[in-house]
């Protein structure tokens, strides 16, 4: 079995004098969809801030690609390859979704690659070119979470995590998001998705963690997680 | 006539208000930080523009953006090495870290400058234009105040580096999670404070006669400025600048000059009452 491109082991992390996460456990493998699921309150956008350097890892392993991320700063996590679409997409408010994007590539320095990618991500989402011009914050919730993801994959990296994808979108607007994450997956950019809808993130991951109380509970493939009647009863609500 | 006068008098001293305040609005509108040390460094740009002008023989122009590179740099230093260590803390904190250095910034310059009024003079004469009487001297720091104003704003819309300061005026996690490195960012921002500052003193050594205890004198009209105007957008300086420009130069005509700064801060007063976001309202750099 190859090395995963994401390797999380006993990772402990929280705010002050308050653990959030009492040794997660998780593996990410090269150009993947996975996601991460459980209630509100259970560590996942913790999880998140943790691995994109947000928040301080107070013991536990973040391997990526073989190298030790845990310690580092922000911005030497993105540059290595991790984006983080934060919850509620934060766009920035007063500027045009166009810059919004070029803030995603504002680590790099590669001019003409940066247009090119630019072109790219108006190719999945044509709605966005349409708008370039537009205060980002103007669009409607969809399309922010268009912009969102497209300005974390501007950064290009190697694993783009995204946080509540589905949150207070349209079932018809989730699936469009859907169709493109798998569209860019297969580009080979591994995708972390993040969800308190358990049915969505299903469907789009093929393999999923389950996250209670700061702790991974189980893990597996997608499908057979949907069999497990215990998920089936708590999350899915059958 | 005299309303026409008035009103290009008031002009041509709005302009340079607005890019007095305008790098301390920025400062304010991005890092939450009310520069106390923004007046002192107008003054250390002009007198340091003077010298190099009276002292060296160096044309004024070129002083100037010496003048401008050489105060960003110690803008920068100022924030990286101290003021970014509190920049978190409730805002008297940096208020009273702002005066310290202001003080120290102050005690030193009436040491090395002393008290005595100094002016770059460039006698470039008078133009009359049919009645309407505009020194030439102040036309061009008008000129050159919009100029920096403007450049200012180009840079915050165009470049990168201005992208990442609306940015982390606008939301400082996401900034984060974008690469952007919120203590090089803030010390950017305080460097281009200063710059603007030291520009703009060097362009008032131009005009008017420059003396060391103006120091408050310039805190006090970037305050009214950014009030009138509202805090942190370039053109909310702008408007702001003008307005005061223009209320200076009618009550001076109509009360007495010594009324005139009494008016900019009856209105800030009657604003801070009516409109407390500023004439323009907090929108970003647009």
């Amino acid at each position: 079995m190859p090395e995963p491109l994401l390797k999380v082991e006993s990772l402990h992390a929280g705010y002050g004098e308050v653990r959030v996460l009492w040794g997660v456990d998780i593996d990410i493998e090269a150009g993947e969809i996975a996601c991460i699921v459980g209630s509100n309150g259970a560590g996942k956008t913790t999880l998140l801030r943790a691995l994109s350097g947000l928040v301080a890892v107070s013991s536990g392993k973040l391997l990526f690609d073989g190298v030790e991320l845990a310690g580092l700063p922000a911005d030497q996590i993105l540059a290595r390859g991790i984006a983080h679409v934060p919850e509620g997409r934060r766009l920035f408010r007063g500027m045009s979704v166009r810059d919004n994007l070029l803030l995603g590539a504002y680590l790099r320095s590669d001019k003409v690659e940066i247009h090119r990618d630019l072109d790219y991500v108006f190719s999945i989402f044509p709605i966005l070119k349409e708008r370039q011009h537009q205060d980002a914050t103007t669009l409607s919730g969809g399309e922010q979470q268009m912009c969102a993801v497209a300005r974390g994959i501007m950064s290009r990296p190697r694993l783009l995590m995204i946080d509540e994808l589905s949150l207070g979108l349209a079932p018809r607007m989730v699936e469009r998001l859907g169709e493109a994450l798998i569209e860019v997956n297969k580009i080979g950019l591994a995708i972390l998705i993040v969800e308190q809808d358990v049915m969505t993130a299903f469907e789009l991951a093929r393999r999923g963690f389950v996250i209670e109380t700061g702790v991974v509970r189980m893990r597996g493939n997608t499908q057979m997680l949907a069999k497990d009647p215990m998920i089936r009863q708590a999350y899915l609500g059958l | 006539m005299l309303y026409v006068q008035m009103l290009v008098n008031g002009i041509m001293l709005g302009a340079l208000y607005a890019c007095l305040a305008i790098g301390f609005s920025l400062v304010w509108g991005v890092l939450n930080v009310i520069n106390m040390l923004h007046g002192s460094l107008l003054v250390l740009g002009g007198y340091l523009t003077y010298t190099a002008w009276h002292d060296y023989g160096v044309h004024p122009l070129i002083a100037l953006f010496a003048v401008a590179f050489a105060l960003f740099l110690l803008g920068y230093a100022i924030q990286r090495i101290l003021i970014n260590r509190v920049v978190d803390m409730p805002v008297l904190v940096t208020m009273t870290l702002t005066f310290a250095l202001d003080l120290i910034l102050y005690n030193f310059m009436i040491v090395y400058f002393t008290a005595t009024p100094v002016r770059v003079t460039l006698n470039l004469g008078v133009i009359d234009a049919g009645g309407i009487f505009v020194p030439v001297d102040r036309l061009a720091g008008m000129v050159l105040a919009l100029l920096l104003t403007g450049l200012l704003y180009v840079v915050l819309r165009r470049s990168r580096i201005g992208r990442a300061i609306v940015a982390v005026r606008m939301d400082r996690s996401a900034a984060m999670l974008m690469g952007i490195r919120v203590e090089h960012i803030y010390a950017i921002t305080f460097g281009i404070g200063a710059l603007m500052a030291g520009a703009t003193g060097a362009v008032f050594a131009m005009v008017y006669p420059m003396t060391t205890d103006l120091d408050f004198t310039f805190l006090g009209k970037a305050f009214i400025v950014c009030i009138i105007g509202g805090l942190g957008s370039v053109q909310g300086a702008l408007v702001g600048g003008l307005v005061l420009g223009l209320v200076e130069s009618i009550a001076g005509q109509f009360l007495g000059p010594q009324y005139a700064l009494t008016a900019g801060f009856a209105l800030m007063l009657v604003l801070l009452v009516a409109m407390p976001t500023g004439l323009t309202g907090v929108k970003g750099f647009e």
